[in-house]
C-alpha cells in the first residue's frame, strides 16, 4: 500500500517515534478515552478487589475549559480537551486514596508487532475548580501518567508522577513508578488481593505525609516548578513526554515543557503475568486532589507512538 | 454521524438528605437524559431536579426533573437546550432520608 503524505493538523507540535498508534486531540468525542474502573465480576456485579474504594473516581469528560471570570478557555487547539475531575475528597498523603479523591482515564490498546519504545506524548494542564477565592495551587496533590503493558513473562507499570502538593504543601517535585521491596499484602494495605507488588502504583503501596510512597521514586534532580499561572482559571498548556524501552523493561526519559530528565537505567516493578492480557497496551492518565476540593487534568491532545 | 457518550457520573452513591451529582461539562451536546437507577433507600420519597449553569458552579433549576420516586428501580428524564454544564439536584424525605444512586447521563450531538 502506499502512504499519503498528508499530517493531520496539529501533530507538527509533537515528536512521535516512527509509528503513530493514536493521536487523539478530543475535538471529535473522547477516542476511547474513559474511565478507568475495576473489573465488576462478582455476583450482583460486584468489583474484583476492595482493598480500597476504586468505584467513586471522579468522571472523565470533554471540557470546554469554562470558568466563572474569565468565559471559555478554550484547548490549546480548537474548543474541547479531555479532562479528568475528582470529587472534592481528598484525604492525608500518608492514608490511602480516599474514595472519589483521583479521576483517570484509560485507554485499551494491544500489541500489533514487535516493540522498541513506546512514546506518550501530551500537551496538559491542571487547575482546581474556583469554587473558593485564592490561588488554589496547592489543593492539587498529583497528576502522572503510566502504561500498563504486559509481556510473555511480566506485567509492568513503567509511569511518572508530579507530587505538586502533601498535607498542603507544595512539593513540585517528580516521581517515577516504581514498587520498594514490600511483600504483595504490604503493597495492599495489608490484604492478599489481587494488586501485586508493582501493579497499580497510582493506588497501592503505602504513604508517607512528605508525599513519597512505596509505589514512587524520586527523580533525581527533579525539582520541577511548572507553570501555574496566578488563578485557578489561567490555564497553560504543557509538553509532557514519556518513553519507554520495551525489550529491556527499562525507563529511558521523560520531558516536562523543556526539561528532559534521564532515566537510563531505571526499571519499573516487573509483575507476575496476569490471566489473558499478554499483549496489553494501556495508557492511563491519572489527578489527585489534596483536599476537600475537586481538581482537574486537561488533556489537549495525545500522542502514543512506536517503533 | 453524531457524537455520543455515556457517563457513569454517580456510581452506587450513597446520598443523604440532599443530591447533587458531579458537575458534568455537556457544550458540545444537543440533547441529554439522566438514567437514575435508585439501587437501595430507606426513605419514603426522592425528587430529583435537572440543574443547569454557566461554570459548573452556579446552579439554576431548568424545570425538568423525577418527582416522587418512592421505590429502587430505574427512572430518566430527558434534556435540551441545556448550555455547557448539567447536574442533578434533589431532596430525600422521610425514613432515614438515605439512598444508593446510580446515575448514568447519555449525551448526543
Amino acid at each position: 500500500m502506499k502512504r499519503a503524505a498528508a499530517y493531520p493538523p496539529g501533530i507538527e507540535r509533537f515528536d512521535p517515534l516512527d509509528q503513530v498508534l493514536c493521536y487523539d486531540d478530543f475535538n471529535d468525542g473522547q477516542a476511547g478515552w474513559l474511565d478507568l474502573r475495576p473489573n465488576f465480576v462478582l455476583p450482583e456485579f460486584r468489583e474484583h478487589s476492595r482493598e480500597i474504594d476504586l468505584t467513586h473516581w471522579g468522571p472523565t469528560m470533554i471540557s470546554s475549559a469554562t470558568f466563572p471570570f474569565m468565559g471559555t478557555h478554550g484547548a490549546m487547539s480548537g474548543t474541547y480537551s479531555l479532562k479528568l475531575s475528582t470529587r472534592p475528597t481528598g484525604d492525608r498523603h500518608e492514608n490511602p486514596p480516599a474514595p472519589g479523591s483521583m479521576g483517570l482515564a484509560i485507554k485499551r490498546l494491544a500489541t500489533h508487532r514487535p516493540l522498541n519504545h513506546i512514546q506518550m506524548e501530551a500537551w496538559f494542564t491542571y487547575t482546581p475548580e474556583q469554587d473558593r477565592f485564592g490561588i488554589g495551587d496547592a489543593d492539587v496533590r498529583a497528576f502522572g501518567f503510566f502504561f500498563d503493558l504486559q509481556d510473555a513473562e511480566h506485567r509492568w507499570m513503567p509511569g511518572i508522577r508530579y507530587l505538586n502538593s502533601a498535607n498542603g504543601e507544595l512539593r513540585k517535585r517528580w516521581q517515577y513508578f516504581r514498587a520498594a521491596d514490600v511483600t504483595d499484602a504490604e503493597w495492599n494495605y495489608g490484604h492478599e488481593g489481587w494488586h501485586r507488588r508493582g501493579v497499580d502504583s497510582q493506588w497501592f503501596g503505602r504513604r508517607y505525609a512528605d508525599g513519597s510512597g512505596d509505589g514512587f521514586v524520586w527523580v533525581p534532580d527533579g525539582d520541577h516548578k511548572l507553570v501555574f499561572n496566578e488563578s485557578a482559571d489561567k490555564i497553560n498548556w504543557m509538553y509532557l513526554r514519556l518513553l519507554v524501552d520495551v525489550p529491556n523493561r527499562k525507563y529511558v526519559e521523560f520531558q516536562a515543557m523543556d526539561r528532559t530528565f534521564d532515566l537510563r537505567g531505571n526499571a519499573p516493578t516487573l509483575a507476575p503475568v496476569y490471566e489473558s492480557i499478554t499483549g496489553l497496551i494501556n495508557p492511563v492518565f491519572f489527578v489527585e486532589t489534596d483536599t476537600d476540593r475537586r481538581v482537574f487534568l486537561f488533556v489537549d491532545s495525545v500522542v502514543i507512538s512506536v517503533d | 454521524m453524531r457524537n455520543f457518550y455515556t457517563s457513569v457520573v454517580e456510581f452506587r452513591q450513597p446520598f443523604t438528605r440532599e443530591v447533587f451529582t458531579h458537575p458534568y461539562e455537556t457544550g458540545w451536546a444537543r440533547e441529554a437524559i439522566f438514567f437514575v437507577t435508585v439501587e437501595d433507600c430507606d426513605c419514603e420519597t426522592i425528587d430529583l431536579s435537572v440543574q443547569i449553569g454557566p461554570d459548573g458552579i452556579r446552579w439554576m433549576n431548568e424545570g425538568n426533573g423525577i418527582e416522587q420516586i418512592a421505590a429502587p428501580g430505574e427512572y430518566f428524564v430527558r434534556v435540551a437546550h441545556f448550555g455547557g454544564w448539567l447536574r442533578l439536584a434533589g431532596v430525600i424525605s422521610g425514613g432515614a432520608e438515605t439512598a444508593q444512586l446510580t446515575v448514568r447521563l447519555a449525551l448526543k450531538e
